[in-house]
This record gives C-alpha cells, structure tokens and sequence, in this order.
C-alpha cells in the first residue's frame, strides 16, 4: 500500500494511460485544476504534447471534434474545466454522443471521456458551480463515473479511457488534496461497482463525490453518539449498483442519501427511487435526502455553505432516521 | 491625440473616473490577498480607457453588458462603488444581496444590466435589449463589452449575424488584450483582428488603440451616432492590456516582463495625464488630489462593504423566482 | 443519379400511401452535386451528412433495399430500423453518424479529420451540409478549429437556396445569413474557398478532384459552396413531386405542370446531365432511357424488399444502446 494524494494518483492515472495508448489524445488540460498542481501537468506534457491539444474557448466545437474524432478511432479525453461549461457543449453531448451508438443500430461507437469538475467551490456563484451529472444521467447512452478518493480517481478514470462508450468523468476541486491508500499493483475499477467506505450497522449512508468525505467526518462525529453509519459510495451513477446498497439497507434499515445536485430530480432523487421501488419493505423509516437546496447557487460564503449537502445537514438526517 | 470636442473639463472628469477604476481595482486585490475577497477575481487594471471612454458617450437608459472582468464597466457607467465593493466582497449590502458577487454585477439603476462569468454569454443578450430597444423607439443602445476569447466562441458568429440581419442597435465592444485566460489569442485562431468577423457578416468595424481614451471616445461616438439613428449594429475592437494576471492568483508566467513593460509606458491614465498637461490644463498637485480622492471613496467603499452584514442564511429562498 | 432520383420519387408515394410517417427530405435536384462530389473520395474516408442524407449514402454505394428498409424502420434497415431517415449511417462506407440537428455534424467531422491526422492513414472527411448549417454557431467554431489545426477536411455545402427563374436572380441564399457570399465566412479563418455551379457534374467533380488532393497533400481544410436550384415541390413540409421523372422530360416537359416546368427545363442536374451526354455523343437517348428503364426495376425490387421487411421487434429498443 501506498498513501497518495488525490491529484498525484490522478497524475499517475493519465501518465500511465498516455503511456499505454497511443489513440488517447487529451483535449483541453485542467484536468488538475487551475491549481498549484498545474506544473505536474506539465511534465505530461514534455513527454506526450503532440497528443494533447489546446483548444480556444468553443465547448460546443472541441466536444465535437472529440466526439467525432472517437468515432473514428481514437480515444481522446476531453475536459470541459468547470462543469457548468458542459451547457454550451450540450448538443453534441446529450443529442449526437450519447446518441451515435443506438441509432446506428450498435455500428459506431464513440470511446470518449467527457471529463469536468463540478460542485461548490467555495465563491464560485451560479455560473462556475454546476453540477450537470444528474441532467446527463437522464441522457441514455452516457456512462458516469464519479470518483470520491485517491484509489478510486486511478481506477475509474482507467475504466473510462477502456470504455467504448461516451463517459462523463465526474470530479471535484475539493477532492484533489486529500491523501489516501492505494494498493501497489493497482488495478482498473470496474464499472457498476459500488464501495463501502465505512462499515456500519444504524444506518446506510449514500453519498456521491466530495459529499463522500464530508459523510466520512460526520461519521466518526456521530459514532461518538454511538450512532454506527455504514457510508457507501455508488463511484459510477451509469451503470449503477443498487444490490450494494440493498445489501446494506437490509442490515441498517435506514437510509440517507447526500449529494450536490439539487434536489429537484438531482442524484439522491433517482437513487430514492430505486430505493423505494426495489427495498421498500426493508425499509424502517422514510428515505432522507440531502441535496443542493433549489435555488441558483449564491455568491456569498455563508449563503454557499447554507445551501450545499453539508456535516450539519447530513448528520441532522441522521439522527432523524434512527430517532 | 483629442479631437476638437474634447473640452478639459469634460477630460479631467473622465480621468477621475479612470482613477476611481484603478484605485478599486487595486483595492479589490488587496483585498483579495487578505481574503477578505473569495472565489474567482477578474481585474481590469490597465483597460480603464476602454471602460471610461465607451460609457462615458452613453445615456443612463442606453443598456450595458459585461463579462467576468467588469467591475471597471460599471463603475463607468455610474455605479455606486460602496454596493459594488460589498458584492464582491459577499455581503448583504451588495448589489445582488451578495449573491453574484465579482462576475455575476447588476446595477440595473444605471443600465448595467448584467455581467456573466460565460466567455461571449452576454452577447446574445446584448442582442435581446437591443432589440427591445428598437421596438420601443426611444433611440436607446446596447452595449456589449468582451474579450478576444469570445471570438471564438459560437454564439458570438451567431449575434453577428442576428444583429446584421435584423439592423439591431447594438455596439460591440471587443476588448482585445491578447489573452483568453492563460493563452495568447494566436494560439486560438488563426485570425489576428476580431473586427475582420464583424466586417465578414456586414457590420461596420474598426480596431483602434484601446489604451488612448481619445481614441475609444472617436470611434464611440461615431457608433453611438449610428445605432441612435437606426443604421444598425457596430463593431469597435480596442487592443489594450490586462496588467494583471487573468485572475487575482495567476502569476502569468506565459507572459513575457518585456511584453509587461511595453504596455506599462502605454499606461491609458499616464496618456490622459499627459495630454492634459500638455494643454496646461493639469498640475500635478491637481493630479495627486484626483488620485487621492479616489482612492479615498475606495477606502470608505471598502470600509463600507466589510463593516456591512453577510446575509441571512434564508435569504437563499429569496428572490430564486419572482 | 438515376437511383437517387427514382428512389427519393418512391419514397413519396411509400410515404403518402402511409408506409411510414416522420419527417424526411429529398436530394432530388442537388444530385449533380452529390454523385461527383462522393466518387472522387477513397474508400475509406469519412463522410458526414444531414438530414438531407439519402442521396449522398447512395452515392457513395449503399443498397437502396437497406435504405428504403431503414426509412421505413424495418429490422433490415441500415441501422436495424433505429435511425430512420435522419441518422442512417453505414460505417462501412465511411458514414459513422448523420444528425438531424442543423450544424450537428460540422464539429464531428473536424474530430474524424484530427483522429486520420493522428493516425496519418491518409483519410480525409467531407463534411455535407446545407446552407442553414451556417447560421450555427457550431460552424464557425469548427473552421476555426479545422484552419487552426490543419485539419484534412473538405466542408462542402450544398446552397440550395438559389431560386430559379421568376425570382430576385442575384440572390442565391436563404435570408437568414448576413454573409454574402457565403464564402466570406470560412475565408474569415483563411479556409480556401469557392463557389461553384453544383448542377454541372463535370464541373463539381474536376473542382472537388483538385481539393481532395490538396487536402490529402497536407494542405489543410477546403470549403466548396456548390449551388443549386430547390426542386418544385421542396418548399412544402411534407416533400411531394410534381411530376415522375422520365428520360423524355430531358426534352420534352409539356407533361410537366406549367409552374414546375421551367425547373425541369433549366435546373434539373440529372436532366441536364443526360442532354449534355447525348449531345456529347456519349451515350444514345435510348440507351439512356435503357439505364433509366434498368433501375427503376432495381428501385422496384428493393421497395418490395423493404415493405416487407419485418419490424424489429419491441425488445430490440433495449438493446444496444451500450457497447
């Protein structure tokens, strides 16, 4: 085993990816943020710049361009930077991505990544805040992977690259400095697997991204109250693996989903759904959501902080469900 | 230099402005570095002549639209610092309540509809006020104020083309400063000039040194003049320079101190300045007494704005749908 | 251009008779354009169309039987009956997607133009779309990138805007485009471009010869606008023909409905294609009409094979829709 930080294990993914395929172009390259990391992108780009392209700013034209560009033949990974920038690309990945592989009845398929960073950054107001995975997972054709630690971030992206389907690479700014264990021969992560970060019997804690984190903390702040929460972590919304978190829900009984899209048909929302058509009898207590609240997301800190899937928020949910 | 019209006193007041700009701006980053500012800071130290020279030819109902590095547009276009600093600074006081904050102004009282933190997203809506305008036949404008990197950007040709057709009155102000961000623009396209789009879909364009206040005042006054009159849509394309970092935070190692340099003796203040004095009409005692007044209504804008309360935490539920 | 025309007239009556329903549009009149144009490419570039597809596809060889069983959304279709009119593709021929979104193929095709340079196997893509497509700002952003890139790419669009006799002759566009000529535009991004006469088959092959071989020299990308006159019965929603194509019209139209007649007489590219081979001496009238008569059986048999073709079954919409 060894401890990474997030971003080094993220680095090491897209090095050993670029150094394993020659069809992978990279598209567009925040894919460590706009950080202080920005130089350890660079040296990827010493070894491998004529496969790394620079593109002005035209969403909706470099989409294009990777989307067709994996229709014939190459894999390129493309990164839309802030997630909220997926809008203006937005025809030619929900209507000609998701779509190219169906309607020509299985003949062309479409192996690109659509990589973003989405959620409350911390002043990052409406426009630079979105958090567009629960509109894409209304999208069939699209696959979602959305990584939660340094081990997942490796293996999933790996997965993503591998795949022969458009996939939408979900990440989070506030991810990139946390530390955490990988295994030394680290394999890819498949798809539809789900992962129990925390072992507990009160309660099935859901939970999605950065907001996997923060259920970690108020976790270990509610075992102090002797409340034992099981924290499980879907890490791909498309496919999905609801029998994980049935599994679970017949230990605990009780379930509490967080995560930052908004509420109105976010990602929590779905997952009730397949909670209550398919564990509905396991069931002791209503399904708890925390999400984003439905309104645009504000400037100012304290109105951000309000309005997101935050410690207080979540352990307030579950203290409801096991009262 | 100035053309006939410009009388000194009218200069020494737009050189005011330009201060009050520069004195925020600087203040604004100050700020910044003590975290008394978050999230993302757009400055725009060194395009003042832009922002001053453009409003200053419009009415108070003329609409003006801005991007993520705005501030100085709307100061030029008459808004109250205090509101302004507060916004950015997230609190209540704030023009939007603190909930837009640097990118996302609004001071609807002086026709500064909005900015938007979307490369190119407000030209489409310049678009719509200019064709408000023109069903309601009170001669106002649209003024639409973006950067080299909307150039490339589809709905930027889409406006193009809509405002042409359509004979909209709407001005184009492309702020061109040679950066998208943290590239140059030929690293973007193969095209040196934006106005050479503007003149591909029929509308009269020119580019013009964005630093020299005279220079903006020209050709504004001439677009104003032709919107006003129904002649259609113009393009003004100002080649100017970003002083600073494309945010507060990016050092800009992918520009050249040389390049910094060469634009520092094109300082778009220190040119009014001289021209004024060449004319007699500015001491430099006058001159310290404009940069400390300004930068003394910056001083109290930002005491203001820091001494103001955040917003209640139930103030997110307000104003999400009128 | 026979199968073109004959097929697109079959169509209509299928679809009049209520075979199928939807949306779809006919090439009738731009074959001149499309028959040249297509044969001077290789066998394996790509090439993307619209809406506006079945001329092209069968230009470039697909088998009117699958064609006619797509539209009809047979299980025998092209794209097992998933695409319909508007997305038929046939990856074999170098079709990998048709959208039905105006401008939606423009950015794919800068994407399969990057991947052939990447992979320098020698491809070129041909972008065909209408003059509308232009009005998005999907097109731009594609020629910026196409000249930025070096992109081998042919974008040829069809104007068919251009109105015949009876109307304002200098105009030769639709009025919702401020440019004029419309090749001001790729010209903003220093893309070559020209105007040429697309009913003269002669003249659109040699003109598109001498492009492909520059954009296969390494030249970069090249614009064509190949201009057309839209056939009578085009301007309605639903296409009708005013009148059954037949060799004879080629000089003789008094069967023709006086107000359609002078498109018949002036600027129909097959009719004036045939005038041009028999005065030429190339090929007699009658053996002309024999042509004509052998695919019109050929047009015939491949209606009959499609109206019955099974319909995919319910089950089938299931599938495929992940690689």
């Amino acid at each position: 085993m060894r401890e990474l930080a997030y971003y080094e294990a993220k680095f090491e993914a897209l090095e050993e990816i670029m150094a394993a395929d020659e069809r992978v172009h990279l598209i567009n390259g925040t894919f460590l943020s706009l950080s202080p990391y920005r130089h350890v992108y660079q040296n990827l780009k010493n070894k491998y710049g004529d496969r790394m392209i620079s593109p002005p700013i035209s969403e909706l034209g470099f989409c294009g361009l990777a989307t067709g560009a994996a229709m014939a033949g190459l894999r390129p990974v493309v990164d839309l930077s802030t997630g909220s920038f997926i809008y203006e690309a937005w025809p030619q990945v929900a209507n000609e991505a998701a779509n190219a592989f169906s309607m020509s009845g299985g003949q062309t398929r479409v192996p690109v990544v659509f990589h973003l960073f989405h959620g409350l950054r911390g002043g990052g107001a409406a426009q630079h805040s979105g958090s567009p995975q629960a509109m894409l997972w209304n999208c069939p054709g699209l696959e979602i992977a959305i990584p939660s630690s340094p081990r997942d971030v490796k293996g999933l992206l790996k997965t993503a690259v591998a795949s022969d389907n458009p996939t939408i690479f979900v990440d989070h700014t506030r991810l990139l400095d946390m530390r955490g264990e990988i295994p030394d021969n680290d394999k890819p992560i498949p798809f539809g697997v789900a992962d129990v970060k925390r072992k507990g019997s009160d309660v099935t804690l859901i939970a999605t991204s950065y907001t996997v984190q923060v259920s970690l903390q108020a976790a270990a702040k509610l075992a102090k109250e002797n409340i034992d929460v099981e924290v499980v972590d879907p890490r791909t919304l498309v496919p999905f693996d609801l029998a994980t978190i049935l599994t679970s829900i017949e230990k605990t009984h009780r379930v509490v989903i967080a995560d930052e899209t908004h509420q109105s048909c976010g990602v929590a929302a779905e997952i009730a759904a397949r909670i209550a058509e398919s564990g509905f009898d396991k069931l002791k207590t209503r399904i708890r959501r925390v999400s984003t609240l439905d309104v645009p997301v504000p400037y100012s800190p304290p109105l951000e902080a309000h309005i997101g899937p935050s410690e207080s928020r979540i352990i307030d949910a579950v203290r409801a469900a096991v009262a | 230099m100035p053309t006939k019209k410009e009388n000194p006193r009218e200069l020494i007041d737009l050189l005011r402005r330009m201060w009050l700009i520069r004195a925020f701006e600087e203040k604004a980053s100050a700020l910044y570095a003590e975290r008394q500012i978050v999230g993302l800071l757009h400055l725009g130290i060194g395009q003042e002549a832009v922002a001053v020279g453009a409003c200053s030819l419009l009415r108070n109902d003329d609409y003006v639209f801005g991007g993520h590095r705005s501030h100085g547009h709307a100061i030029a276009k008459g808004a109250d610092i205090n509101k302004l600093m507060s916004e950015i600074a997230g609190r209540a006081t704030g023009y939007c309540g603190g909930k837009g904050g640097s990118m996302h102004i609004v001071a609807k009282e002086t026709g500064f509809i909005t900015a938007t933190g979307v490369v190119g997203g407000t030209i489409p809506l310049a678009l719509g006020a200019a064709f408000a305008a023109k069903e309601k036949k009170q001669r106002q404008v649209a003024v639409v104020f973006f950067g080299d990197g909307a150039g490339q950007a589809g709905p930027f040709h889409e406006s193009l083309n809509i405002a042409s057709l359509w004979r909209l009155p709407v001005i184009f102000v492309c702020e061109n400063n040679g950066y998208a961000e943290f590239t140059p623009l030929s690293a973007h396209t193969k095209i040196e000039r934006l106005a050479q789009h503007a003149k591909t879909y029929g509308i009269p364009a020119s580019t013009i040194d964005g630093n020299d206040l005279f220079a903006v005042r020209d050709a504004m006054r001439n677009a104003v003049e032709e919107c006003r009159s129904g002649k259609g849509p113009i393009f003004v394309e100002c080649l100017t320079h970003r002083m600073r970092g494309h945010y507060e935070g990016d050092p800009a190692k992918y520009r050249e101190l040389s390049q910094l340099a060469e634009w520092k003796k094109k300082d778009p203040i220190a040119r009014v300045v001289r021209v004024l004095k060449s004319k007699k009409a500015l001491t430099d005692k006058q001159l310290a007494a404009i940069e400390s007044e300004a930068r003394g209504l910056v001083e109290k804008a930002a005491e203001f704005a820091l001494s103001s309360p955040w917003p209640a935490a139930n103030e997110v539920d307000r104003q999400v749908t009128a | 251009m026979f199968v073109i025309r004959h097929f697109e007239e079959n169509l209509v009556s299928l679809h009049d008779k209520g075979v199928f329903g939807g949306h779809y549009h006919l090439y009738v009149g731009q074959e001149g354009t499309g028959v040249p144009a297509i044969s001077c490419l290789r066998s394996d570039d790509y090439l993307f169309t619209t809406h506006r597809n079945h001329g092209h596809l069968l230009a470039r060889g697909a088998e009117p039987k699958k064609l006619f069983a797509e539209i009809l959304g047979r299980a025998d279709g092209l794209n097992k009956g998933k695409g319909g009119s508007f997305h038929s593709v046939a990856p074999s021929l170098g079709f990998l997607h048709s959208s039905g979104v105006v401008a939606g193929i423009i950015p794919l095709s800068t994407g399969t133009a990057y991947a052939s340079k990447a992979q320098k196997n020698g491809r070129i893509t041909v972008c065909l779309f209408g003059d509308g497509s232009l009005e998005e700002g999907a097109a731009p952003e594609a020629f910026n990138l196409a000249s930025l890139l070096k992109l081998p790419v042919l974008f040829l669009c069809e104007n068919n805007g251009k109105y015949g006799a009876g109307r304002a002759a200098a105009a030769a566009q639709s009025s919702s485009m401020a440019a004029y000529p419309l090749t001001d535009l790729p010209k903003a991004y220093k893309i070559p471009a020209q105007q040429i006469d697309g009913m003269d088959a002669g003249l659109v092959h040699a003109t598109i010869s001498e492009a492909v071989t520059k954009i296969r020299a390494g030249e970069g990308p090249q614009f064509i606008e190949a201009q057309t006159v839209r056939y009578p019965g085009s301007e309605t929603n639903w296409p009708t023909v005013p009148q059954p194509t037949d060799t004879s019209l080629a000089w003789d139209v008094s069967s023709v409905p006086e107000k359609a007649r002078e498109w018949y007489r002036s600027c129909d590219p097959l009719l004036i294609y045939i005038r041009e081979l028999a005065e030429n001496e190339q090929a007699s009238r009658d053996e002309i009409a024999g042509i004509e008569r052998q695919v019109k059986g050929e047009i015939a048999a491949a209606v009959e094979f499609a109206v019955n073709s099974p319909y995919p079954k319910p089950e089938e919409a299931e599938k495929d829709f992940f690689a």
